[in-house]
């Protein structure tokens, strides 16, 4: 089944003199398990595409369907849950809220989602410890390196059991061993835990290890192909 | 609710500064707030209690349009009947009959206008402070003929003292112009200039000798167990004496009852500006909060937070601040309003007794203001929030994220 769906997506920016066409009649699938990186230079539309089919940003025309859910029909506030119910979100940086521990993040969108204390505090112990940092629960992200604060943040997108995680250049801002650290977290989720991952990159060693690699230019695909990875 | 209370509140801690700054802001927003209406409500306050005190008592009567030009033959009818009565009734607690007239003052260099009362001494030192106000001299004591008690300031303009002759002109029942020669007694002094550059005292028996008036008196003057009960007790004499004038002291002392309610008007002109103040601070801070966490607020949008718990943890981080503010502030103006409510605030170099406002103010605050300023702010507070608040829910996430 897939887990998102696009079809003809295009978003047109024109506000200045000529139209930019950041996506351009995107027709997409992701299944369920996947681990997609987007690439393409700097400006192709990477951002975007993600933006709207997190549900972020309104496409121009063209639908995008996450599960069985056409999500251009929903309100604002419909949005607003379906994002907090079915899409984690890792950015590139500021993805935790300064004030809450490492804990209290991954708690804060269970807490959202009224999920009962029991169950919070089970699941926040067994997510922080799948990506190793049961022993920095109680530090701020301050207290923590920028590749354990993404770490922290891939552990928050999860605790909501959503349909896929979408990272917008999740490793942009991290060095060689923390990118790798993240990635194979990230893997080791997709592989055992069955985890959909959608995430932009730039980073060659990033993409060496992806297993679907769409690429963008000026908004649209322009190649779309699998590798295997050990 | 209680995670958005912990962000809330940890949020405040983020920027101690700016926090200190909003807090600060209410605190002394409401400082100035509740100290300048105790300011007022203390001068106001002296100011009626020196009106009942010196000047009018509680409550007056007098036969009908006495007081447009003191007519020598508009006297009350039976004054004793109704002093006793007075006297009986037990919200009363003293009445005093008064003589009351125009008359020329003459020394050796000098002579003007004034109003001549003719009092019973003892009687009249249960309804009127005059007995304590002397600055020289004594409360008709020690001259025996013609005694009269002026006021300092009266005595520095005619260059008279103590024990100096003066001349009292007046008319009498029968239109004649009489003359009398009085002895200075005593000097007394007040707090307003005017009622002391206008009002001589002296003794009844005299006075009623040179005026011819043998009986009854011009005013009858009764003090109440309380000013508030004036009102009701005028109206109940008034029905019972339609031809007689009974009067409250609001209505007695001129421009008493405007000058209440104009006060009231600017003490409510004065909180608005500060309020008004307070309010654009805390907009211009809590407006600042905002757009600096864009990124976060997007971020928290963007993973699922909704509009009204945004809007909610901006409001509860405002309502705490003022929740540190506003007892701040009122604690800051009980011990002002206590200490100076006791010592007093000196004035004197700003001739408030001119306008017949005592020089020291002792300002003072009933607990239902204090609940009425604290309210007023806390209303402001939370008003303030609402524009920053209403900012942060315009953001659009897509926006907001890709300045990450
Ligand atoms: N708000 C906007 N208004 C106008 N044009 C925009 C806006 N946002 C993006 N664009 C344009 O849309 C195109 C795609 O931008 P996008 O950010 O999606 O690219 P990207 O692939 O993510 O680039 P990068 O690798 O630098 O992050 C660019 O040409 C960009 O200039
Ligand atoms: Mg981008």
């Amino acid at each position: 089944m897939n887990v998102i769906t696009t079809s003809n997506l295009s978003k047109v920016y024109d506000e200045g003199p000529v139209p930019v066409y950041a996506v351009n009649g995107v027709d997409l699938e992701i299944k369920k398990g996947e681990f997609t990186a987007i690439v393409g230079p700097s400006g192709s539309g990477k951002t975007t595409l993600l933006n709207i089919i997190g549900g972020l940003d309104k496409a121009s025309s063209g639908g995008v369907k996450i599960g069985s859910t056409e999500i251009e029909n929903l309100s604002a506030n419909e949005l607003i849950d379906f994002r907090l119910r079915n899409i984690g979100f890792v950015f590139q940086s500021y993805n935790l809220i300064p004030v809450l521990t490492a804990k209290e993040n991954t708690e804060f969108i269970m807490l959202l989602q009224n999920t009962p204390k029991a169950e919070r505090d089970k699941r926040v112990e067994s997510l922080l410890a799948e990506v190793g940092l049961e022993d920095r629960m109680n530090n701020r992200p301050t207290e923590l390196s920028g590749g354990q604060q993404q770490r922290v943040a891939v552990a928050r997108a999860l605790a909501s059991k959503p349909q896929f995680i979408l990272a917008d250049e999740p490793t942009a801002n991290l060095d060689s061993k923390s990118t790798a650290n993240l990635l194979d977290i990230m893997l080791k989720l997709n592989k055992e835990e069955d985890t959909t991952f959608v995430f932009s990159t730039h980073d060659q060693r990033v993409i060496d290890r992806a297993r679907r690699i769409i690429t963008l230019e000026d908004g649209k695909i322009i190649s779309d192909e699998k590798q295997h990875v050990q | 609710m209680k995670l958005l209370i912990k962000i809330a509140w940890r949020n405040i801690w983020r920027n101690k500064v700016r926090s200190f700054v909003v807090i600060t802001a209410i605190a002394l927003g409401l400082w100035a707030g509740v100290f300048v209406t105790a300011f007022v409500q203390g001068m106001m306050t002296a100011k009626i209690q020196s009106i009942i005190e010196v000047e009018v008592a509680h409550l007056q009567y007098h036969q009908k349009e006495f007081r447009d030009d003191l007519k020598v033959n508009l006297t009350i009818p039976s004054s004793a009947e109704k002093l006793n009565e007075l006297e009986q009734d037990e919200r009363v607690t003293a009445a005093a009959g008064r003589l009351v007239s125009m008359a020329m003052i003459g020394s050796a260099n000098k002579s003007g206008s004034i109003r001549v009362v003719g009092i019973n001494p003892s009687k009249e030192a249960l309804v009127s402070s005059l007995s304590t106000q002397l600055v020289d001299g004594a409360y008709f004591e020690g001259i025996k003929r013609n005694p009269v008690l002026i006021s300092e300031r009266l005595a520095e303009k005619y260059k008279i003292k103590v024990r100096s002759k003066l001349v009292l002109t007046l008319q009498d029942r029968d239109g004649e112009i009489t003359a009398g020669a009085f002895r200075v007694v005593g000097l007394y002094k007040t707090d307003n200039n005017m009622y002391d550059n206008f009002n001589v005292f002296v003794r009844e028996q005299d006075m009623r000798k040179l005026i011819k008036v043998e009986e009854d008196y011009h005013e009858i003057a009764a003090m109440l167990t309380h000013q508030d009960l004036a009102e009701t007790v005028a109206s109940d004499f008034q029905k019972k004496y339609e031809n007689l004038e009974i009067l409250p002291w609001l209505d007695l002392a001129a421009g008493m009852r405007i000058m209440n309610e104009v006060i009231g008007l600017y003490l409510y002109i004065i909180v608005g500006i500060v309020l008004l103040a307070l309010l654009f601070s805390i907009v211009n801070t809590m407006l600042m909060a905002v757009l600096e966490r864009v990124k976060e607020l997007g971020m928290l949008m963007s993973i699922g937070m909704n509009k009204t718990r945004i809007f909610g943890m901006i409001m509860i981080e405002t309502i705490f601040m003022c929740m540190l503010g506003a007892p701040l502030g009122l604690l800051i103006s009980w011990g002002m309003i206590t200490y100076f409510g006791e010592h007093g605030i000196n004035l004197s170099g700003a001739s408030y007794e001119d306008v017949g406002f005592a020089s020291t103010i002792f300002p003072y605050l009933e607990n239902q203001s204090y609940i009425e300023v604290t309210g007023m702010v806390l209303i402001m507070a939370l008003l303030a929030a609402i524009y920053p608040a209403l900012k942060a829910l315009r953001l659009n996430p897509a926006t907001a994220i890709r300045k990450i």
